[in-house]
This record gives structure tokens, sequence and C-alpha cells, in this order.
């Protein structure tokens, strides 16, 4: 218990850590508040040069950038009307309002200590679920995680894209990418036509800087001429009356935020607009209509996004599988560091464990001082004009690509994923799924190729043992459940049954 | 911009090279091991591959029936949609800033790279551009170079 405390409390003591924690944080509201600025984006590029960094170091930054981030976007919806990210969708609507009627200090307020609260639950379920679930997890085999893998990809693609085919379609693309390079059971060469290059494989950082950096600035190059209209800001700290008269909201939306960050594929965005979605059922009378400013249209997806970040850290460290593309990408950072998320990291790496749980609780604490101050600045520095910042994301992704291995080439890499990223894009695809697809293509390819062997390379022994074993039997039912909903094959079988019934 | 059927100028055709583009990588994975085992290095990409056919099946199918409902647009509106004059302008300083990399080094081509693009985006002026370019470039420097100690590529003319 006390050397659980220890590890808990590494970063709070440890006054490097702290700084590091505490600006990433700063910088993660900037970064989420700047429109054209993402957070996967800034993480992916942040990867490439911590990498050689201590991991207690790498992570505490990247912690801080992630939970700075997520609540970032509110305040550029608020004053601009703008979500400065995908999760601040829903903060716009009655944000926005609430500001163009003289409100937006008390917004900012409000937003920012229901953001810490829902954000301190979401670490809170995850010091408590992550060790149950890791042990649940020990059970697994070699075919579950390939099971776990392709659900994980799948539910990225199928929750955040436009149809299943295209988010089937990305995974797919992001698996083939990662199969790139030498068999690492083999040693045999697969795509890489004889280039040294090719052989050792695309790094997942390279691909991601690529995706998410160089892709959104090519997008938001069609929106350079847009200028914003700010609103003015006065009081910012909350009444105590406003936060006690809304608690109940934030938890249910806590509670909303830290289930739909667990699950695989879902991120702080479908939690924030099913939290608003669940504030307007259950607020049948609200003070100002929703639309209109109603602080419960605000409160609910602010606190469920920010919940939704320690529910996302919960598969990703017990399973091995992102919750969302951040911790895709920090997934990919803990790779790199030699470290392996799955159910081992609690027994093998408890002190990272509880270090990132204690560096959340911290940057949440960091939220709370930095989300009530420095207001003016804030709105003179959001102002920052895209034909600035998009050049600027082009050089930071080129340098990020570059110092992964010091190799020139993979700043081509990068560029050239980025074209693809922004075609992709602008019909309709999403990148999650194909990032997703290059980090777990890998573990799918080992694991299905172990449980395999295991089968003694007897396809009828393989197909039977995901019949006879209960994890494996309920991992493959939900993907079956997952296949039938969402594709058209549940009506080809109904109708198919009411013909037969003829 | 998407035509009254929702679908977009160009959809037709970038469906229809995914799907030749998943054929390729059908055929690249295939090339790998073949049909020679179950646990080769070639079946898992096969696999996805595979998928990637299927799906750019679906996509096309999706594809063809809103191409019925509104029409594909002309050639024209597929470029304004997909390469408008700024992105074509800003690809071809993207190019310049790759090629010039390797010659003239990582700071000298991205002061390059930065100048000309703000000062194309922003329309401020060469002062306002040269100056905020210099401020950067300096940040990159400083932040890459002295704080991450990143080893930037120098470039072949100074060596």
């Amino acid at each position: 218990m006390i050397e659980t405390f220890g590890f808990f409390a590494t970063s709070w003591i440890d006054p490097y850590l702290l700084m590091l924690t505490a600006i990433g944080t700063l910088a993660g509201i900037y970064v989420g508040a700047i429109p054209g600025l993402s957070v996967t984006m800034a993480t992916s590029i942040l990867i490439s040069f911590t990498f050689k960094w201590e991991v207690n170091a790498a992570l505490a930054l990247i912690a801080g950038v992630f939970v700075g981030g997520v609540y970032g976007g509110a305040r550029s919806a608020i004053l601009l009307n703008i979500p400065g990210a995908p999760s601040a969708i829903a903060t716009a609507i009655d944000g926005y309002p609430l500001a163009k009627k003289g409100k937006a200090g008390e917004a900012i307020g409000l937003s920012t200590v229901m953001s810490v609260i829902g954000g301190l639950i979401g670490v809170l379920a995850l010091a408590l679920a992550a060790p149950l679930i890791s042990e649940i997890a020990l059970k697994f085999t070699s075919r579950d995680y390939m099971l776990l893998g392709i659900i994980g990809i799948l539910l990225v693609g199928t929750l955040s894209g436009e149809s299943f085919a295209k988010g089937a379609f990305a995974g797919a693309l992001g698996v083939m990418i990662g199969m790139i390079g030498l068999d690492p059971m083999t040693a045999e060469t697969r795509f890489t036509y004889g280039s040294i290059n090719l052989m050792g494989g695309v790094p997942y950082v390279v691909a991601m800087i690529g995706f998410f950096g160089v892709a959104e600035a090519l997008v938001q190059l069609e929106q350079v001429d847009k200028t914003p209209v700010k609103q003015a800001v006065s009081k910012i700290v909350p009444a105590w009356y406003d936060v006690k008269r809304y608690i109940k909201i934030g938890l249910r939306a806590s509670g909303i935020g830290t289930l739909i960050g667990a699950l695989p594929g879902t991120g702080g965005d479908i939690a924030a607009l099913l939290a608003y979605d669940d504030a307007k059922r259950s607020t049948p009378k609200p003070e100002t209509p929703f639309g209109e400013g109603a602080k419960e249209g605000l409160i609910a997806p602010e606190t469920a996004n920010n919940a939704a970040v320690g529910g996302a850290f919960i598969p990703m460290l017990t399973l091995g599988i992102p919750g969302d593309a951040v911790t895709a990408i920090i997934i990919g950072a803990l790779f790199i560091h030699g470290l392996k998320p799955g159910p081992l990291l609690l027994s093998d790496t408890p002190h990272l464990f509880w270090f990132l749980v204690g560096n959340l609780t911290l940057a949440n604490l960091f939220l709370l001082v930095f989300g009530l101050t420095g207001i003016r600045i804030f709105t003179k520095i959001v102002e920052c004009p895209r034909a600035i910042l998009i050049p600027l994301i082009v050089i930071f992704s080129a340098v990020g690509a570059y110092a992964i291995q010091n190799n020139p080439v993979h700043i081509y890499w990068t560029l050239a994923f980025g074209v693809i990223g922004y075609l992709l894009k602008k019909y309709g695809f999403q990148v999650g799924p194909i990032i997703l697809g290059v980090i777990l293509g890998p573990m799918i390819d080992a694991n299905y190729r172990r449980a395999m062997i295991g089968a003694r390379e007897d396809l009828g022994q393989f197909a039977l043992d995901f019949l006879t074993h209960p994890i494996s039997l309920i991992l493959s039912t939900a993907l079956f459940i997952m296949l039938l909903s969402q594709t058209h094959a549940l009506r080809w079988l109904s109708r198919a049954a009411r013909c037969v019934a003829r | 911009m998407k035509t009254p059927s929702g679908l977009r100028p160009g959809e037709l055709i970038f469906a229809l090279m995914l799907l030749a583009f998943s054929l390729v990588a059908l055929r690249e994975a295939y090339a790998i091991s073949g049909f020679s085992g179950l646990t080769t290095g070639g079946v898992l990409p096969m696999l996805a591959s595979g998928i990637m056919v299927v799906s750019g099946l679906a996509i096309l199918r999706d594809v063809l029936r809103r191409c019925l409902l509104g029409g594909e647009v002309s050639l024209s509106t597929i470029g304004a949609f997909l390469l408008p004059m700024r992105l074509l302008l800003f690809g071809a300083l993207l190019l310049l800033y790759a090629l010039a990399i390797p010659r003239i080094g990582f700071i000298a081509a991205s002061g390059g790279f930065l100048f000309l693009s703000i000062l194309y985006l922003w329309r401020r002026g060469f002062v306002w551009s040269a100056g905020i370019s210099l401020v950067a470039i300096l940040a990159v420097y400083v932040l890459f170079r002295l704080v991450f100690q990143v080893v930037l590529p120098m470039g072949s003319v100074w060596s």
C-alpha cells in the first residue's frame, strides 16, 4: 500500500516531473484550444522527441497534454464558437450562446471546474477497474488477443466514420502498412521491394504524424481566411452555488464519459455528444432552453469528455487495446520505451500504472489552476492565424518524423502519408482506424499465428477453439454481433428467414 | 461540397482507384507466400487486402447507387473540390521543401518554406512574413536542436 502510494506520488514530489506535467497541461490547453491544432497531432509529434527520455518524464508531458487538450477545446468553443477539438463540438452548442449573453467568464469557469471533476472521476475509475480487468485479462490466450485487436480496429472504424465499409477499409489499410518490413517470425520480407529503408518497417510515429499532422494541415488550408469573432470575458471563478446545483448532472455525465471512454474505439467526442443528449433528456425544464445557453448543455459534454480520458486508459493499459486515437498514440510511446501494455503491465510494472494514475490526477489539478487563470493571454494566442499555423505544423511534422531514427526518408514518408490522409479525409474516411491498424496489425498477426500453431495448423480445431473456450466465445460472439449489426447481414438473414417461413 | 445525392465530386473515380489499389495489394500479399501454409507471413496481409477489396466493392456499390440519384460532376468541379489553387501551390511548396532539405539542410529549407508559405497564405507583405519566419525558425532551432538535441540534416551544399 505504502509502495503503491509512493508510485502514485512520484510526479507530485519530483520537481522535474511536476514541472513537465504543468508544462504539458498548459501546452495542452492551447493545443486543444487553437483551431487547427489537435491533441492527437501534438502527442504524435511529441513522442518523436521524447522517446529518448526516461519513460516517466515522457509520460508526464504526454499525459498533461492529453488532459489539457481535451479541456482546451471548450475555451475556443465558448469564446469563438469554433470547437478547438472534436470533443468540444457539443460544448459550443450552449457555450457560445452563453458567451454572447456576456457570460463567457462564467461559462469558462463552470466548464473548468466540471471538467476537473469529470477528469478526477475518470482517473478514479481507472484506478479501481484496471486491476480487476487485468486479472481477468491474464486468462486471455493468443486467440483472445487476436479477437480483441480485430474488435478494436473495427470499433474505431464503425463508431467514428461515415460507414462501416469505410472504417473497415481504413483499418485493413493500416494493417497492411503495419505488415511492411521483415516478418518477425520468419525474417521473410513483406512489401519491401528490395528497399533497405522499408526492411525495418514503417515506424508508428511516422504514420501518425503524416495522417494526423500533415493531413490535418492540408484540410485546414480551406479555412485559412476564416477570422473568428471573440467574446468579452469577465468573472471566471464560478459561484459555489452553481457548482453545487449542477453537480448531479456532472456526476451522470462523468459516468457516461468514463464508460464510453473505456470502450475501445470511442473517445471524448462521442462521450460528450451522448452526455449532451442525456442532459437534454433528463432536464425537461431547463432555466434557459438547450441551444440558447443552457448551463446543463455546457456542463454535461465538458464533464464527460474529461472523464473519458481516464476511461480510455483502462483498455489501453489492461488489454493493450487503445480506447481512442490519443491512447493509440500513447500505446505507441509505451512500446517505444520497451513496455508492453496488457494484463502483465500491472503485475510487471506496477510503478508505471500507479505513476500514470497519479500523474493524471496531478494534471487535472493543474487544469483547475490554468483553467481559471491567464484568460487574457489565452485570447491573444488563440487568435494566431491559420496562415502561420499551417506551415509551422508541416515543419514540426517534418522534424518529428526525422527525429525518430535521424532518417531523412521518414520526412518523405510523413509527407506522403499526409497527402494520402488528406484524400481519404476529403472522401469521408477516418484516419484513426489506419493508425490503430498500423499498431494492432503486427499484434494480430503474431497472435493469430501462435493460436494457429497451438491448433496444430488444423483449421477445424482452430475454429472449434473459439467456441470451446469461454473468453474466446464471448469475444467472438461480440465480434459476430458487431459485424451483423454494422453490415446488411442482419437484414438479409431476416429476409431469408421470412422466405423460409413462407 | 456535395452533389444533391450526397456524392462528393470525384467520389466515383476515387472509389474505383481504391478498388484497383486493393486488388494490387491482394496480388502482392499473395506473392509473399501464396497458400503454402496457415501460419506463413502472407496470411494476414492476404486477409487484410481481402477485406480492402470487399469493403472497396461495398464503397463502390454505395457510390454507384448515389451516382444514379444525382449524377457525377465535371472534371473542373472535381479539381476545385480536391485540388483548389491554394492547395496546389502549397503542395508545390511542400515538394520544393522536401527536395531542398537534403541539399541546403533542414533549417535553411524550413526557413524558406515558412517564409514563402506565410507570404502566400497570410498576404501581409514581405517584412511581416520574413520577421515571423525568422522568429519561428529560431524557436524551432532552439527547441529541437538545443533542447531536444535532435541532429538536424545539414545539407550537402554546406559539407
